[in-house]
């Protein structure tokens, strides 16, 4: 330390928020729950802090590493070629294991959508992608919650995105509500 | 805990080979610069969040959550968490640590599932922000009413699965 450059850290207003909130609950902690209480806190979550860190770095090297592999190509690829039942299984593998923020999925699916794709595998994969994400569940899920917590999880979701990707078929046909990309005459 | 930390890393170390052989050294390390990138925010905000969230739990009434969404509550608690998950503001950052909050304050398996599903699904501030302004509102529309039910079908499942291993 000591360094002009260091001593310059830039504070989002983001970074404010947080500091925010933890200065605030721990006023109120200090006030309702009493010494005991807070220090109680500060040391869980310098425990959960010390056993997340690991797996949480691993987990985002996994996350740049598998936007090396999965480029968005791909994927517009491979959603936009297959149909039927076998198109939105594809779609849920796809989903789960494109990683990233919603900057990533969101205009692969809109350009798949304004070229006319089929809407079921489209929403089938943005239903994967938030419920099963890969990166997602190692980053913040298997740490916080716990690894059986996760398996649970993402056992009971497994088939869900493929049952909105049917039923997004089906909406997509009632003409009244108009939710077909292709706009008719 | 360390099965999970050994599971990531070995993971990333299997991924770094299949990176390796397809582009070199220059594909690991844009993917390692985009870890570090995804990292550095998380710096200021990681510490602090989990100290709210473990300010939280001391504060919160436990036997509200408990008994809301505890174990017992049963499909009405599975929905009132489906619903709590889907208006939950902000990402995975705030999400994880308040669901750990409520795990510890007594909050029931499926009941969690359903409302971290209902965030996953739902995530209002992402729907806001990206969603409607990139896809359009019927493609938007269209995205959520096909959903709408998942997250109660996750809790519902979870129940399920759970009641199946312990042979109720």
């Amino acid at each position: 330390m000591g360094h002009a450059t260091r001593l310059r850290m830039k504070f989002t207003k983001t970074d404010l928020v947080f500091i925010g909130l933890a200065v605030g609950l721990g006023a109120l902690c200090y006030a309702i729950a009493g010494t005991i209480a807070f220090l109680d806190a500060l040391s869980q979550a310098g425990a959960l802090l010390l056993t997340i860190v690991p797996q949480l770095a691993g987990g985002l090297l996994i996350g740049g590493l598998m936007k090396q592999l999965i480029g968005k190509d791909r994927i517009t690829a491979v959603l936009g070629a297959k149909s039927g039942l076998r198109g939105l299984i594809i779609a849920t593998v796809a989903g789960t294991l494109t990683p990233g923020g919603p900057f990533m999925s969101f205009p692969i699916v809109y350009a798949l959508w304004t070229a006319g794709a089929e809407a079921g595998a489209l929403v089938t994969y943005i239903a994967a992608w938030a419920l099963l994400g890969f990166v997602k569940m190692i980053v913040w899920e298997v740490p916080l919650m716990g690894i059986e917590f996760t398996w649970i999880r993402f056992l009971v979701c497994l088939p869900l995105p493929i049952l909105a990707g049917l039923l997004a078929r089906r909406l997509a046909r009632v003409r009244v509500l108009g939710l077909s990309s292709q706009v008719d005459p | 805990m360390i099965f999970a930390l050994g599971f990531i890393w070995a993971s990333a170390l299997v991924l770094s080979a299949l990176v390796f052989r397809r582009s070199g050294k220059p594909g690991l390390s844009t993917a390692g610069k985009d870890a570090i990138s995804t990292f550095r925010p998380l710096v200021i905000r990681l510490p602090c969040a989990l100290l709210a969230a473990a300010f939280l739990v001391q504060v919160i009434p436990v036997d509200v959550v408990s008994n809301s969404i505890g174990r017992e509550s049963g499909i009405w608690g599975i929905i009132v968490a489906a619903l709590v998950g889907g208006f939950f503001p902000g990402g995975p950052i705030v999400t994880f640590p308040v669901a750990a909050v409520f795990q510890q304050a007594g909050a029931g398996v499926p009941q969690l599932v359903a409302m971290i599903s209902g965030w996953s699904i739902f995530a209002v501030n992402r729907l806001l922000t990206y969603e409607a302004p990139i896809m359009g509102w019927r493609f938007a529309a269209l995205r959520n009413l096909s959903c709408l039910a998942l997250p109660v079908l996750a809790g519902i499942g979870a129940e399920l699965l759970l009641d199946f291993v312990h042979g109720r």
